[in-house]
């Protein structure tokens, strides 16, 4: 009995922590990607609220709350008004895996990252709901691209994860950490850093991949219709798969928790550190690529995936494989 | 049809035989001759100059007192050939309701003329056998005014508020109205196409433009451009006011190239008044038009760049452009709506201190011209997308009427700076940069290259600007009796102006020929076949400003 009443405990506590670093993490994102938009673009962004317009994200969410949430006449209403949660919930569950430090993980499930990927997969079904209950033409095109582009991209990101987790032996996440004590698995597998990259970039969204909701397109793609806390969950949404993303690639390839220069604490404390800071330097790449490129065509898009990514997907797991079983039959 | 080796003059007055035939001077009237012939002869006139590489420059119609006159205008690339054909239509003493004033299309022999003859139809009432669409254009489809005819007197059906509020009505359900077929079928067949209304509220439109794009899924079957949502009648307005006061509107036009309309007007009046302007007046508006042309380019550039979903060069691009408007807002006064030229001369003089600050923006945005080539035109993702995408042949640049960069990236060398030399031109060197390709990407670049061609006009020009007045003082407030053609380059293409004076103090007549107004038409051409990302590349990248096309 004190058993489940420990785990309720845990959950309770575990689940506002994440609820509330899930938020702040957004705001914080959200206001960097203004700076560091700002800075490319010769501007200066928000500067006025706060210390360095820091407060700025916290007022827009406000505002963003105290808007009306407008129910399109002919749309599904109760599909309408599921489809945010649908986006975001599955987004949150996936903090349940994430290892912040040696022994600082929620639930080290034997399978892995792949329930991550299992998860984040549904939130694609919310944002085909999305396009489809809003009865909005652009919506509907903006969903179909997004369905597209999900299941073509899903295939290069989980078989780039494939080396990683053919080097390691396991796909338990704080085994992934362990076996890159000595050297990172970026080192060793450079092409499937890449791919993973390229292709979390497009199950995020993102540009150059953002073509579901490319603006000068679509309007605002498959959330066009969307207005307040609604829109806003959307947002939280994208920002959190972004930040699971490259928390993801941090700790597949980067060395998770582990300090980048050895000699330095790993310990309770400093191993969440080094991940948020791992973590928020590939977000950083992620925003300076969007500020950078124009975006790609759908059938390009396509293209790249199918004929670029999932062929040397394929060639890395290979090669990872060859390796591996030299190494085996010379030791 | 074998091309006859003939001259048009002589082969209008031999086989034509037309009613009336008169010789003009190009450099005073703006054409080289002038014909009246028969209205069943003008499809057959308009075959042959189609056939000798002639574009439909200008089509439009005056109202006299005892008939109306079509009169259109053709030009060609090659050399200075403007030619003036007429066809009268006589008014029976009827009214345009009766539906008795026709004459005959060629639309089908020229797509230019699709457009100019729906304007045509919704202004004077004229109507036009065998057009393929012939409904209005820039008016509510509901309206009942011809606003051009002499007879109008103001009070349009829609003066009122209640009248205009049921008009408005009757235009958002315009789809329903206008295309009933389109409506039914998408009600009652559950096919894979359907309809999409790109616009009027749209990111990528660049105003007021809807498109109505027939889709299979993503790709686009057939689009209509549909405008007139920011229609003034500058036209109308004009006929009203006396010619002085007609210099207003003239910025706001095309507000983002407003000194080169500026240039187009001061010309024609000029041209028609018989006078020149001194030397140091010629150098200051070639110079203001200029780096007007520049910020224009600019704010293509951008535009056209967060199109394809590239943000930062909008922000660069507009920072160059800031630069330029303070430049222009030091003598000026004015950043946007220029109302700068005056009939011989200038508003003023320049200011002192605009010369250095041009002599330290040159080197700057020359640097900055380096950077965005490599943000941007090496950017391989920007080429997969703009390459062979919306070409443009150059035979239906033609027969479309499309000028400008538009033109030249279709392998027409066509720039009236050079083809038809106004002002200082002649004396300076420049080139005209040319592409064969016609797509996307080659207008980008002909954009780009005229630029840095702008950019040496602008060094030579202020290296040899004279001293002196800036105008010839008082000059009359009337324009004598006659017909005046003229066109300059402006940013967008070719700006043509045909003013009717009877002598009084306000233009009889004064049609204006805006360049995206053709330039538009072409998307018909040019999409099918796209991409919806497509769409927003190709109709970026023929440069319209809207408040230009529906005057």
């Amino acid at each position: 009995m004190s058993f489940i009443l420990q785990e309720i405990i845990k959950i309770i506590l575990y689940g506002t922590l994440v609820t509330l670093f899930v938020s702040v993490n957004a705001l914080f994102l959200i206001w960097l990607e203004r700076r560091v938009s700002a800075r490319i673009q010769l501007r200066r962004g928000p500067i006025h609220v706060g210390w360095q317009g820091s407060l700025q994200t916290v007022a827009d969410a406000i505002k963003l709350l105290t808007k009306e949430l407008v129910l399109p006449k002919e749309s599904d209403k109760f599909l309408y008004m599921m489809a945010p949660l649908i986006v975001f919930a599955p987004i949150v569950a996936a903090f349940l895996i994430l290892p912040l430090g040696p022994h600082f993980v929620m639930r080290d499930l034997n399978i892995g990252f792949l329930f991550v990927f299992s998860l984040t997969n549904i939130s694609f079904i919310g944002i085909f709901i999305a396009g489809w209950a809003s009865n909005n033409k652009y919506a509907l095109l903006g969903s179909m691209r997004a369905v597209a582009q999900n299941i073509s991209y899903e295939i290069p990101l989980l078989l780039s994860t494939m080396g990683v987790v053919m080097a390691a032996q396991t796909m338990k996440m704080s085994e992934l950490v362990a076996a890159q004590e000595k050297t990172w698995f970026i080192a060793t597998q450079p092409l499937a850093f890449l791919i993973f990259f390229c292709a979390s970039l497009a199950e995020a969204n993102r540009a150059p991949f953002d073509i579901p909701e490319a603006e000068s397109e679509l309007v605002a793609g498959f959330h066009t219709e969307y207005s307040g806390m609604r829109f806003a969950l959307f947002f939280l949404g994208e920002y959190t798969a972004i930040f699971i993303s490259s928390a993801i690639a941090a700790t597949l390839f980067l060395g998770g928790w582990r300090s980048p220069v050895p000699g330095l604490p790993a310990g309770s404390l400093a191993g969440p550190f080094w991940l948020l800071l791992k973590t928020y330097g590939i977000v950083f790449v992620v925003m300076w690529v969007r500020w950078t490129f124009p975006r790609l065509r759908s059938d390009q898009l396509m293209n790249f995936a199918w004929k670029v990514l999932i062929p040397f997907a394929i060639l890395n797991v290979f090669v990872t494989a060859l390796v591996i079983q030299c190494q085996k039959f010379f030791a | 049809m074998p091309v006859l080796e003939k001259d048009i003059t002589s082969w209008l007055r031999e086989v034509v035989k037309p009613e009336e035939f008169n010789e003009k001077n190009l450099k005073t009237s703006g054409v080289l001759f002038e014909a009246v012939v028969a209205q069943n002869k003008i499809r057959e006139v308009a075959r042959e100059f189609l056939a000798q590489d002639y574009f439909l420059e200008s089509l439009t119609a005056v109202d006299f007192a005892e008939c109306l006159e079509v009169v259109y205008h053709f030009n060609r690339w090659s050399e200075p050939s403007r030619s003036c054909v007429k066809i009268l239509v006589p008014k029976n003493d009827g009214k345009p309701e009766d539906g008795r004033w026709t004459a005959p299309s060629i639309s089908s022999i020229y797509k230019s003329a699709a457009w100019f003859e729906r304007e045509i139809f919704e202004f004077f009432g004229i109507i036009f056998t065998d057009h393929p669409n012939l409904k209005r254009l820039l008016l509510p489809e509901s309206s009942v005014i011809f606003p051009l005819l002499k007879s109008f007197k103001g009070e349009p059906a829609g003066s009122d508020v209640t009248q205009s509020l049921k008009l408005m009505k009757e235009d958002t359900e315009g789809f329903q109205i206008l295309y009933p077929q389109q409506v039914t079928e998408q009600a009652t067949k559950h096919k894979r196409d359907y309809y999409l209304n790109l616009g009027p509220q749209h990111p990528s439109t660049h105003g007021v433009l809807r498109v109505l794009l027939h889709l299979d899924g993503e790709r686009v079957i057939d689009a209509e451009p549909i405008i007139g949502y920011s229609h003034r009648h500058h036209e109308k307005m004009m006929e009203i006011q006396t010619y002085v006061a007609c210099w207003p509107n003239m910025g706001r036009l095309d507000y983002v190239g407003a000194m080169s309309y500026n240039f187009g007007y001061a010309v024609l009046v000029e041209k028609a008044m018989g006078v020149t302007p001194p030397p140091r007046v010629e150098y200051i508006r070639v110079l203001t038009t200029e780096l007007n042309r520049l910020a224009s380019h600019l704010l293509w550039a951008g535009t056209f760049l967060m199109d394809l979903g590239a943000f930062t060069p909008f922000f660069y691009c507009f920072d160059d452009r800031e630069n330029i408007l303070d430049i222009l807002e030091m003598t000026t006064g004015e950043r946007l709506t220029y109302d700068y030229f005056r009939f011989g001369g200038l508003d003023k003089d320049i200011h002192p201190d605009m010369i250095p600050a041009i002599k330290k923006f040159i080197p700057e945005f020359k640097k900055h011209l380096k950077d965005y080539d490599g943000l941007v035109t090496k950017n391989i993702i920007f080429k997969k997308r703009t390459r062979n995408l919306g070409i443009l042949s150059k035979e239906a640049a033609i027969s479309y009427g499309v000028t400008g960069p538009s033109l030249r990236a279709s392998g027409v060398p066509f720039d009236l700076r050079r083809a038809e030399p106004y002002s200082i031109y002649p004396e300076l060197d420049f080139n005209i940069p040319t592409r064969s390709e016609g797509d996307v990407y080659s207008r980008y670049w002909v954009r780009m290259k005229e630029m840095e061609e702008s950019l040496k006009i602008i060094a030579q020009v202020i290296e040899k600007m004279p001293a002196g007045e800036v105008t010839l003082g008082k000059l009359p407030k009337n324009v004598p009796k006659g017909e005046y053609y003229s066109a300059v380059e402006s940013t967008r293409g070719l700006f043509g102006m045909y003013l009717i004076s009877d002598g009084s103090l306000n233009p009889y007549r004064l049609k204006l020929r805006t360049p995206s107004f053709s330039n538009l038409n072409s998307i018909i051409h040019m999409l099918p076949g796209c991409l919806i990302s497509d769409v927003v590349a190709v109709l970026g990248s023929i440069d319209i400003v809207l408040p230009e096309i529906d005057r």
